[in-house]
């Protein structure tokens, strides 16, 4: 059966229009980046939506199909993926974009991890042994990023590499003017005590200088205990917070519910490209995110 | 316990004695009626309204979602109203064949992760405007059931019962009404007099202990009550058990 669905699928793909190369992301930000540098040379498919958590997803016939098309698979890495990728990858048999392979690339590597854990305990929730994995939301690890895909781009498909090395000059200029810019807006975050919902935002925080005063699911994907969101209220009250943050694909009641206790504003940011209507591309991604921060303030 | 920490409690434990009101009489009910799983049906099937609506881009309409998790909730109640008439026999089978159904039916719609939101508590995030909500909407079931002593029709029940379903989920989550559903039924089905006062005194003490606990050992909340809950009502059959 599964056979036959693979069948299906990849006869419907082969419909689609031939690029030289089809680029497997798992993420809509690896996406992103990947149309930005390559434009019309490859051909995208983006394995979760921002609404979904890229922890978990469920795997699906479609997924492994596009995995077996795939030349490059382009992911976080950092164990974010590791629930569904390698069981992906293993029944793609397509061994061109395994692990240590030139077809497979993983953004983690080339950026500086934060929260890198001195000590592995699975009792603490989602923890990352390599650190967290949620690199998308400072703007800065997209340069190393993207110097590094660019040339993975012009070495899988050499009859392009002057388009690609054109094309990650061009992004290089573009995105460091608007790092400027974004952090010219964002001045008035310097050193704001925020709220997390869950520790997704330490690279945001790191960027912009925003000050983490509590994390109201310390496990994250685990419900907290009473004790716990006491010792936060109790923390707000010394240590008043301007708001608390959570991304797109969040309940909102965790957040709701400090709103309603400690009378703050709840910012809901788009996390990755998709997850808000602004947040179209790469760029509207942090425009938005600085707008919405900036929202936040008032 | 501090200021704080009550501050926190207070609510949950509002919200609890709101789900006991209603899901005690409605659990011996389920209990006497055979049909366990109908709960976990209806709140399925609830749940599937509720990413239906959000499907069609209706999430920022708080009551029109209500509105139509009642509805959903309302057609599986006639469902279940239907099944108990024409296959009596094989009622189980059918309620829970409809529940694997709607949580199936509702991964293949979704696009994220409402059925965890679902099932894992929410108990501590509860906000006074559901309180208020669920409050008046409990009155009004109580007052309805009272009206007819008790024994209402098939499909009577079934839609009473579906609606304070619907409302207790979102407040609570499925396994605290699960548990504040059968627990008290189940461990005091035995007892000659006085069963009501027992059923409520087991569903209170189970809340007011697993809060406790959940501020003294940090524990999540709403499992904290479910064990806190069977273990009451466990000692409670053990030593109050006939003869």
């Amino acid at each position: 059966m599964k056979k036959i669905l693979l069948i299906i699928s990849s006869l419907l793909f082969t419909l689609q229009a031939h690029a030289a190369l089809n680029v497997f992301a798992c993420e809509p930000e690896w996406a992103a980046l990947t149309q930005e540098l390559a434009g019309d040379k490859v051909s995208l498919y983006t394995a979760t939506g921002a609404l979904q958590d890229p922890h978990r997803i469920e795997a699906r016939p479609s997924l492994i199909a596009q995995a077996r098309r795939a030349n490059l698979v382009v992911c976080t890495g950092a164990e974010l993926e590791v629930a569904w990728l390698p069981v992906v990858l293993r029944e793609s048999g397509n061994n061109t974009v395994l692990p240590g392979s030139d077809g497979y690339f993983e953004a983690a590597q080339f950026v500086t991890m934060l929260e890198v854990p001195t000590r592995l305990d699975r009792g603490e929730g989602d923890v990352h042994a390599l650190g967290n994995p949620h690199i998308q939301t400072d703007p800065r690890n997209f340069l190393p990023v993207a110097e590094a895909l660019g040339k993975r781009l012009a070495q899988l498909d050499p009859g392009h590499a002057a388009h690609y090395q054109q094309r990650l000059a061009a992004f290089n200029q573009q995105w460091r003017a608007a790092i400027a810019k974004w952090e010219a807006q964002a001045a008035p975050l310097k050193g704001v005590a925020v709220v997390v919902q869950h520790k997704g935002f330490p690279y945001l925080s790191h960027w912009l200088g925003l000050n983490e005063v509590a994390a109201l699911e310390p496990k994250p994907g685990m419900e907290p205990g009473a004790a716990h969101l006491a010792q936060v209220l109790n923390t707000l009250q010394k240590q008043p917070a301007r708001m608390v943050l959570r991304a797109a694909y969040q309940n909102e009641r965790p957040s709701e519910w400090i709103v309603q206790h400690a009378h703050i504003a709840a910012v809901a940011l788009p996390y990755t490209v998709g997850g808000s209507d602004n947040a179209k591309d790469l760029y509207g991604l942090f425009d938005d995110t600085i707008a919405r921060l900036l929202a936040g303030l008032q | 316990m501090n200021a704080l920490e009550f501050d926190i409690l207070l609510p949950a434990f509002l919200a609890g004695l709101l789900v006991l009101a209603t899901h005690i009489p409605f659990g011996m009910r389920v209990l006497q009626r055979g049909v366990i799983f109908a709960d976990l049906a209806v709140a399925q099937i609830a749940g599937l309204g509720v990413v239906i609506a959000g499907l069609l881009d209706l999430a920022d309409q708080p009551l029109l979602v209500q509105l139509i998790a009642a509805g959903s909730a309302l057609c599986g109640a006639a469902l279940l109203a239907w099944i108990e008439r024409n296959a009596a026999e094989v009622k189980e089978a059918y309620i829970g064949l409809t529940f694997v159904l709607a949580a199936s039916l509702g991964i293949l719609l979704m696009s994220r992760d409402v059925l965890k939101d679902l099932l894992v508590g929410q108990i501590l995030w509860v906000n006074n405007t559901q309180l208020i909500g669920t409050a008046v909407l409990s009155a009004v079931l109580l007052i309805v059931w009272r009206s007819l002593h008790g024994s209402p029709s098939h499909l009577v029940f079934y839609a009473l019962f579906a609606l304070a379903i619907t409302a207790s989920v979102q407040l609570v989550g499925i396994y605290l009404v699960f548990a504040s559903l059968i627990v008290p039924a189940l461990a005091t089905h035995r007892l000659p007099q006085r069963r009501m006062a027992f059923a409520f005194g087991i569903g209170i003490s189970g809340y007011v202990i697993g809060l406790l606990l959940s501020v003294w050992l940090d524990l999540p909340a709403g499992v904290a009550i479910v064990w806190a809950m069977a273990v009451v009502g466990l000692s409670t059959a053990i030593l109050k058990r006939p003869g």
